[in-house]
């Protein structure tokens, strides 16, 4: 019977597909970038305006008229134009006399209906970044969809936050070290660090202090993650909050990548949406094209897996037997399990909903 | 297939963490639940596709029961008809799965056609975003932004009764017509009109251009009266066409069931009507339904003839774990474990919880967290429900009779007497009150059922799906820890007496086998009553766990601080005994009778 577990993708090389989508009430600007073309990590891909709130503009009160069908004759916008601030939108009279309606902000002309037009107001210009580097394999006016290949981490929790930057391991005495550099002439100005330590506040406030480009850490208490969602770089977590280890294998690879450069994608999680905070860490495919992550597969005997929950997160094994039945678990539940082989040699019978594939 | 030829349904439940499947079928001339299975659900992202998780709890019991279950035909899910034993004839979903409906309601007054706006909705998975009113104090520019900003899956429009207001709610409509007007991009609302009955015809006209209108009666026809069905029904239809639209899959489900994709409460709703219907004991109130999720909790109760339900899509014990808990706070949940823990461990636990919700506790502590953030909150659901219950603050909560439970966290705990002890702690019920679990979805299968073929709903909760958990004598009152409250006699239909004492503040599970029918007396002592009498006498069948004797007292005061982890403990293990040879308070057995008890008819369940 096919059970599909969980999938954190954790894989040292890989071919990466990522979509950027502009949201569904912004208007999209032109832009050059064809299929196939080759993107850089921080480039904009996507440009639009994001449209916030409707202005209703009676025209006919405006000009102090009760003639509404004269008054819809001095509109000189029509529906769906794009207007800036201070633009004519009616006109009565000419010359000298004439009197002028101006658009209150930039926006669009949403609905013009007989002596009222309804301008809905730009908010922002939006312009969303390809976030790895790669290619372009599908570009739509909302959409554009990028290829890459490289190392992929997919973690626990982000704060939001983005940073392409070079990767460094904290010096050995960690933040404390750290603070003591000046920062104009630091060597961590700009480039993200990872820690093997969770984070304290005091942490979060000399990363802040040092110009750093953004923070991996395995943990950070739950009381830092409001303090953590307002700081200006990327903070990504790898295995959740509290004072939790990090899982050597992530460790493992992310130390394997030390002075390369990373895109760190700290989307904050959303269990409705497919976007998960990630680290890609772009690497040449040695020829071959590596395969995309698998993240329809069953689990399997064999497949390596990640285990979540106490007392065996942190840890990672291999699957050796799916027995059909449920199983009586360390809790105390019966549930159905797997028998894992730990890293460490030993045997452990894991719920099947305590496991996750690693792509 | 027409629904009166059909013998045998498939019916999935796909929530957020599980998918249940059940199959009821005709047994020697019944409809009988013949197999039930569960499996991960796969409707959320990455894999976004619901059949997968619903395709492979089909081979868990086709490998379970030799049915074959499953199409070759990739344009079928399932085999259907059944032919030669192998596949069924009708296959039905409901679902709790997803984020909830965002619902901006639109009516006249608060107290009348509002209010019966927010009780049609309380029965779906909605959250509402903004409420409408010609009272609004927003002037249209405002109004208009609120609507479009609000980002609403559903625009639901009451008020006017059927001779009432015509244009008032037609002055509403226009300002929902010109809000839609200027949607020009992303997903328009799709809107239900259930209020005077004489403008469904201009509603449809001024709204159809712009979106999808589905019409229902009024749910207040007049001032005296309500009539929520059809807009639910209708609500149900807009559920399966916003979760069809969803990138989970759903639409793939929706289209092999009948009646679409329904709301898992719509099920609950409808089989407490029935259930409503049964003879029950004397001095009880109707059914208790309580399903503590993963990210959403039901409470519906049979009372005074029709079903009262509250959902709260905040409140649940994984994807909601954090905002369960911030609604219920650490204290609270501290006081229900054995252990001490830190505010700010419960916190990170939460916030862990929330971030893998499809994770089951990894050990004995983890659980007893998420056991006792269940009990409260099924309390907080309770204090809710009160007011739509009709019943003062003070004022004792009804006795509920049967009381059931769904949802993983009290269907599966370690043992059935843990399950009905969860039960008891969270819901407090004073009397003699029957305890069963809902294991597979069957309450709500069987409510869907009953849109179709009501037959198949009373033939299956009468051979009973449900997993009872037996008789719980619960005393009312307080006595000092420790005194002898309620003497016990036990006279199984074979086997000997069994004669206890059980004390003040102590559970105690007679140990009599599941299936066995016993006569029970109760004579309480230390000035505690049972059901307002101080002795009782009763026929019942022991459930999976037994026979239970609450004697804590109503209401239940918890242990101490410096108490909490003996008595926790204690009645841990008084309510595992069950699964244990030696039962820790050995029972005397002896062949004597009680003294004159009051006897009444055994519960429906039992």
């Amino acid at each position: 019977m096919p059970y599909y577990p969980e999938t954190r993708v954790v894989k040292g090389l890989a071919r990466i597909v990522r979509e950027r989508r502009l949201p569904a009430h912004a208007i999209p600007r032109p832009t050059a970038i064809p299929s196939g073309m080759a993107i850089e990590a921080v480039q904009t891909v996507l440009q639009g305006d994001v449209l916030r709130d409707y202005r209703i503009l009676d025209v006919a009160a405006y000009f102090n008229t009760r003639d509404t069908e004269r008054a819809a004759g001095w509109i000189e916008v029509s529906e769906g134009e794009r207007v800036t601030e201070g633009q004519t939108l009616a006109q009565r009279g000419k010359g000298r006399r004439a009197r002028t309606l101006n658009a209150p902000a930039s926006g669009v002309i949403a609905r013009v209906d007989g002596p009222r037009l309804i301008l809905q107001v730009s908010e922002q210009s939006i312009e969303l970044l390809a976030k790895i580097p790669g290619e372009t394999t599908i570009t739509e006016p909302h959409a554009v969809q990028i290829a890459g290949i490289g190392a992929l981490i997919q973690c626990m929790w982000g704060n939001g936050g983005y940073a392409f930057a070079t990767l460094r391991p904290l010096p050995e005495d960690g933040f404390a070290g750290l603070s003591k550099l000046d920062v104009r002439i630091s060597e961590y100005r700009n480039v993200a660090v990872l820690s093997p330590e969770p984070l304290t506040k005091g942490d979060l406030l000399v990363a802040q202090q040092q110009a750093l480009a953004g923070v991996i850490a395995p943990s950070m208490p739950s009381e830092l993650r409001e303090f953590a969602l307002g700081l200006p770089f990327p903070v990504l977590l790898t295995e959740g909050f509290g004072q939790r280890r990090p899982t050597e294998l992530i460790y493992r690879l992310l130390q394997s990548n030390m002075g390369r450069q990373a895109a760190l994608d700290a989307a904050i999680p959303d269990p409705w949406s497919a976007n998960r905070p990630e680290i890609m860490i772009p690497l040449p495919s040695g020829g071959t094209l590596p395969s995309t992550p698998a993240l329809h597969d069953p689990l399997a005997i064999g497949t390596r897996v990640r285990l979540t929950r106490a007392p065996w997160n942190e840890l990672t094994g291999e699957v050796i037997e799916l027995p059909e039945t449920p199983q009586l678990v360390e809790s105390g539940l019966r549930a159905l399990a797997a028998r894992v082989r730990v890293e460490d040699g030993r045997i452990a019978v894991i719920p099947l909903a305590n496991l996750e594939m690693l792509g | 297939m027409a629904f009166e030829h059909v013998t045998s349904v498939l019916v999935a439940d796909v929530g957020n963490v599980h998918t249940r499947l059940l199959l009821i079928d005709l047994v020697e001339g019944q409809y009988r639940l013949v197999a039930a299975t569960r499996a991960r659900s796969t409707a959320a992202p990455p894999l976004a596709r619901a059949t997968l998780g619903l395709e492979d709890a089909a081979q868990r019991m086709t490998n379970q029961i030799g049915r074959t279950l499953i199409s070759n035909d990739p344009d079928d899910l399932f085999l259907m008809p059944e032919i030669d034993g192998h596949g069924v004839d009708e296959f039905l979903a409901t679902a709790s799965a997803g984020r909830p409906m965002r619902v901006l309601l639109v009516g006249l007054t608060p107290e009348i056609s509002l209010a019966s706006g927010l009780r049609a909705l309380a029965g779906s998975y909605v959250t509402i975003t903004d409420v409408l009113t010609p009272d609004d104090m927003r002037g249209e520019e405002a109004q208009i932004n609120a609507i479009v900003q609000g980002e609403p899956d559903l625009i639901v429009i009451v008020g006017g009764t059927d001779e009432g207001a015509e244009l008032l709610v037609l002055d509403l409509v226009e300002r929902v017509r010109d809000a839609l007007a200027l949607i020009a991009r992303g997903r328009v609302p799709a809107v239900l009109f259930a209020g005077n009955q004489r403008l469904r015809e201009r509603v449809k006209r001024l709204l159809e251009p712009l979106t999808d209108v589905f019409t229902a009666k009024n749910v207040r026809p007049a001032h005296n009266s309500e009539q929520l069905f059809p807009a639910q029904i209708e609500l149900a239809l807009v559920y399966d066409d916003y979760r069809s639209k969803s990138a989970s899959g759903f639409a793939d489900v929706g289209r092999h069931s009948q009646v679409g994709v329904v709301p898992t409460p719509q099920g609950y709703i409808s089989t407490v009507r029935y259930l409503n219907t049964l003879p029950r004991r004397r001095g009880a109130a109707g059914p208790l339904i309580v399903d503590v999720g993963s990210a959403n909790s039901v409470i519906v109760a049979g009372l005074r003839g029709e079903p009262a339900y509250t959902i709260r899509t905040d409140l649940g014990v994984g994807h909601h774990f954090l905002s369960a808990l911030e609604e219920v706070t650490p204290q609270r949940v501290s006081e229900w474990l054995p252990f001490e823990i830190a505010p700010d461990d419960l916190w990170d636990y939460a916030h862990n919880k929330t971030l893998r919700p499809g994770t089951i506790p990894g050990t004995p502590e983890e659980l007893q967290i998420e056991q006792a953030l269940a009990r409260e909150v099924i309390r907080t659901l309770v204090s809710g429900a009160r007011q739509g219950w009709r019943i003062a603050p003070d004022e004792q909560t009804p006795s509920f009779d049967p009381i059931i439970g769904a949802g993983a966290i009290l269907t599966e705990a370690p043992s059935p007497g843990i399950s009905a002890m969860l039960l008891l702690d969270a819901l407090q019920p004073e009397g003699v009150t029957e305890l069963a679990l809902d294991r597979s979805n069957l309450l709500s299968a069987a409510g869907v059922i009953a849109y179709l073929k009501p037959l198949i709903t009373v033939q299956v909760l009468e051979n009973s799906g449900l997993l009872p958990l037996g008789t719980a004598f619960s005393a009312s009152g307080q006595a000092r820890y420790g005194r002898a409250a309620m003497h016990v006699q036990v006279q199984p239909e074979s086997g000997p007496t069994i004669n206890h004492t059980v004390k003040c503040g102590e559970l105690w599970l007679a140990p009599v086998p599941p299936g066995v029918a016993a006569r029970v007396t109760v004579r309480m002592l230390s000035g505690l009553k049972i059901g307002g009498k101080r002795r009782i006498r009763q026929r019942v069948v022991a459930g999976a766990a037994g026979i239970i004797f609450d004697a804590r007292g109503r209401p239940l005061s918890l242990p101490r601080p410096r108490d909490r982890a003996a008595r926790l403990q204690q009645w841990w293990d008084a309510m595992s005994a069950q699964d244990a040879p030696a039962v820790s308070a050995p029972a005397e057995q002896t062949p004597s009778a009680a003294q004159h008890p009051e006897e009444s008819a055994h519960a429906v369940l039992s």
